[in-house]
């Protein structure tokens, strides 16, 4: 059983990982334009507020951008190309999710090397216990009967 | 293992240490503009003074793209003058554009009558449209094109004499002024 715990431990580690893929992957229902330029705007940074969306604010720039989205989404531009199109103006900053990949596997990643770190020092821990003593030699024994009996004597 | 403990402390203080740093040593507001090094956003708008100004008008020759707004104080105010003066002593060689950011056109005109008015051109940028295509998220923000159009730095927050030196050495033939 012991052997197998790290196995057990990647195994489930990796079913965490494909299952934060399917759920980070997978494809949304059909929206109608609104919805979906309101999915965006709820993506977008505004710029000129604190944490806000560019869906929940109601500065100048909010409404321009929103008017934007509008624009680009009933010209048939995909979501991809709208948040690009707001990228190549602001940069990545403008995302109120990160664009890259790597952000999204990083936290998996973490939770599967500690789970493995984890794994493999309680294995060599209980390893380590299950080490029998090592029997004193003919030499040591042999000396401690001499020192127990001087002690009797 | 018991060897490799020592490892643990630098593998932790060092990016923590790191990020610390880096962290602290920008202000978070700032953001980098993908435009630098890119083709500056085409626009026509209607000026101030009721003129159309556009950026055909301006093709061959730097310019200086300042967003600003009347409510943007003590920021827009300190960097006036240094914009007066870079427009003054620029003569023909350099152009100086104003873009009043969600402001009205009565406010921004007493600003200039309070703070002096260089003469030129301000755009009224009535639905924040060419801020976005800038990419602008609070003025005062300055973006300086060179002759070809190329966007070649940006300045976030207000400009001063030095800052303001450094930026047109980046667009103007003649450089160090």
């Amino acid at each position: 059983m012991k052997r197998w715990l790290p196995a057990i431990a990647l195994g489930g580690a990796l079913a965490l990982l494909a299952l934060g893929a399917v759920f980070v992957l997978q494809p949304g229902p059909d929206l109608t334009d609104a919805e979906r330029a309101d999915a965006i705007g709820r993506e977008l940074r505004c710029p000129d507020c604190q944490g806000l969306s560019v869906a929940d604010a109601p500065t100048g720039s909010a409404q321009e951008i929103r008017r934007q989205i509008d624009e680009l989404v009933a010209a048939g531009a995909t979501e991809d190309e709208v948040r690009a199109h707001f990228v190549a103006r602001y940069g990545d900053w403008i995302l109120l999710a990160p664009a890259s990949p790597v952000a999204w596997i990083i936290p998996f990643a973490v939770v599967i090397a500690g789970v493995g770190a984890l794994a493999t020092w309680l294995m060599l821990r209980r390893g380590s216990d299950a080490v029998p003593p090592e029997r004193p030699s003919p030499e040591a024994r042999r000396r401690l009967h001499e020192e127990v009996e001087a002690l009797d004597a | 293992m018991h060897h490799l403990r020592w490892l643990l402390v630098p593998l932790l203080v060092i990016p923590l240490g790191w990020l610390l740093l880096t962290g602290f040593a920008r202000d978070p507001r700032e953001v980098a503009s993908p435009l630098v090094g890119q083709q500056a956003p085409a626009w026509t708008y209607e000026t101030l003074d009721g003129d159309t100004l556009s950026t055909d008008e301006l093709a061959g020759r730097p310019y200086v793209v300042n967003f600003w707004a009347s409510w943007c104080i003590p920021a827009c105010v300190d960097e006036h003058p240094v914009l007066s003066s870079a427009y003054q002593r620029g003569g023909d060689e350099l152009m100086i554009v104003g873009v009043l950011y969600q402001d009205t056109p009565a406010d921004a005109e007493s600003f200039l009558a309070r703070y002096g008015d260089a003469g030129y051109p301000h755009l009224i940028d009535a639905t924040g449209r060419l801020a976005i295509d800038f990419g602008v998220t609070g003025p005062p923000e300055t973006f300086f094109v060179d002759a070809d159009g190329i966007v070649q730095a940006k300045q976030f927050g207000p400009l001063t004499d030095a800052l303001m030196a450094d930026h047109l050495a980046r667009i103007l033939p003649s450089a160090a002024r």
